[in-house]
């Protein structure tokens, strides 16, 4: 009898992977740190949302993979990344040289820049202006290095750049550094911000977005790509920007 | 209880054992661990300098604050641990029940949500700069602990103690000052000593409102450099020699106090 159990089971296994390498999609899980609206955050239903989060299952329908989000510490996420918790990233991640380096990124798909959040009585306009004072940014983000660029501004961390917000909020720090659709969320469509903050200047920096893989993981770029691609030349692209109200 | 028995008593508390006069030796455990985490840094630094030797230079302001933090909150909170243990044990009902209420309030929500809180709820009444938030949340959260170490002490002073002051014609505040407190604190300073390291340990969920700690120069750097696994390492390290170093120290003033047993 138990013999015959095994043999079941085995069996049943043995179904379960051929199925899988001829039938099903490919399975992959990605993270996102759903901390920065309205790329990706969650909502009241306690569902990961956002502009990321539609792109990203619009890719995986278009290059035939089945996607499953996991929410993930910001801090953190390109370490889980390498050490396979996951497939890949989507999570607003800024194509930059050094993380080039460390990890593979498919073509870029949103254009973006960082820009200064600061309290409405504040007159500067820029980072510099903001000298001997203390400039918020999620720990980790391309806004904090380039908080850590300017001389005699100290740049304070924080796990998620809702945090810097509350804290600007409460007086105690001058600035906030962070992505501009983020930026516009928090400081113009937030209404307990609104009030209290303005977006100074320009977006400084040109950034873009990309999907992060772990290193040497071309096949799974290749198929992203081609995602991407083909959501770019149906215009699901424009599409999704419109409803999540980027520029 | 004899001596001897006395001596073998060891707390098991949440941190490093503190070292005792029976760990005589060359190679007790302490200095195995002490030495051998100072060496492996050493040896990280000297075979790869590229992460390691940057990590080492990146954190030492959070070294800093990291003791500021843990100094500062162990001193109030042994202030706050004195009055809550006196509180717990007064016969006055409305001082003994704030002392309770206060206890099982405290012990019953974790560090971490009481950080939070005193920075970001409190912090909209009044401005108090983070590091002061966090030196006042760790102190509220361990006085608690401290006042039940504290009233733990004065109860197991044998009662006879106090009536035989009593009847020298000591009043009551004598008695608690200059015959039970006393004796209270040997037996209160081997406690006190875990909760240190305790306390210092946990000094890292500070992190969590930008106090540049340890813990968060390491998490910078990290994120940074993607070098993870190697700065954990390191922090990791400087953790323990830190809590090594006081748990030596606190080894040696409980020799002090108890030399007279």
């Amino acid at each position: 009898m138990k013999a015959l159990r095994t043999l079941t089971a085995v069996l049943a296994l043995g179904l379960c992977f051929v199925s899988a390498a001829f039938a099903a999609p490919k399975a992959i899980t990605v993270a996102s740190d759903a901390t920065w609206p309205p790329m990706e955050f969650v909502d009241a239903n306690k569902k990961i949302v956002g502009f990321d989060i539609d792109f990203m299952t619009a890719v995986a329908k278009e290059a035939g993979l089945q996607v499953t989000f996991k929410n993930t510490a910001w801090d953190g996420i390109f370490a889980g990344v390498e050490a396979g918790q996951y497939d890949a990233i989507i999570s607003s991640v800024t194509i930059t040289p050094e993380r080039q380096a460390k990890y593979d990124f498919t073509t870029p798909y949103v254009q973006i820049g960082q820009i200064l959040v600061v309290p409405k009585a504040e007159k500067g306009t820029k980072i510099a202006d903001l000298k001997g004072k203390k400039v918020g940014a999620q720990i980790g983000t391309t806004g904090a290095m380039e908080v850590k660029k300017v001389a005699g501004v100290e740049l304070k961390t924080y796990d998620e750049v809702g945090l810097a917000f509350e804290d600007m909020a409460a007086g105690r720090i001058a600035g906030v550094v962070c992505d501009e659709p983020t930026a516009i969320t928090y400081a113009l469509q937030k209404k307990e911000y609104s009030s209290k903050f303005k977006i100074v200047g320009k977006s400084f920096t040109k950034e873009a977005y990309g999907i992060v893989v772990k290193k040497g993981n071309k096949e799974l770029v290749a198929q992203l790509n081609k995602g991407i691609a083909a959501v770019q030349k149906k215009k699901i692209d424009a599409q999704l920007k419109k409803k999540w109200q980027l520029k | 209880m004899s001596t001897e028995a006395k001596k073998q008593i060891i707390d098991v508390g949440d941190g490093a054992a503190i070292p005792r006069k029976s760990d005589r030796g060359l190679f007790t455990a302490w200095r195995i661990a002490f030495f051998g985490a100072i060496g492996t840094i050493a040896y990280l630094v000297w075979s790869r300098p590229d992460p390691y030797l940057n990590i080492i230079k990146f954190v030492p302001d959070g070294i800093a604050v990291t003791f500021q933090v843990t100094l500062g909150a162990i001193l109030l909170a042994i202030v706050i641990g004195l009055i809550t243990g006196l509180g717990r044990i007064s016969k006055n009902r409305f001082f003994n029940g704030v002392a309770s209420l206060y206890v099982e309030v405290i012990r019953g929500i974790p560090l971490l949500v009481q950080i939070f809180y005193i920075y970001y709820a409190l912090g909209t009444i009044v401005k108090v700069p983070a590091i002061l938030s966090a030196i006042i949340a760790m102190a509220v959260c361990y006085g608690a602990y401290m006042g039940e170490v504290v009233r733990a002490g004065i109860e197991s002073i044998a009662k006879g103690q106090r009536e035989a002051a009593l009847s020298l014609g000591m009043n009551g505040r004598q008695t608690m000052i200059h015959v039970i407190l006393p004796q209270a604190v040997k037996v209160i300073l081997p406690p006190v000593g875990n909760e240190f390291i305790a306390l210092l340990k946990d000094s890292s969920l500070v992190s969590i409102i930008a106090v540049a700690d340890l813990l968060r120069r390491g998490r910078e750097y990290a994120s940074e450099s993607f070098t993870y696994f190697e700065t954990y390492t390191v922090i990791a390290l400087i953790y323990l020699i830190i809590t090594l170093f006081f748990s030596k120290i606190i080894g040696v003033m409980e020799e002090r106090v108890s030399v007279n047993k």
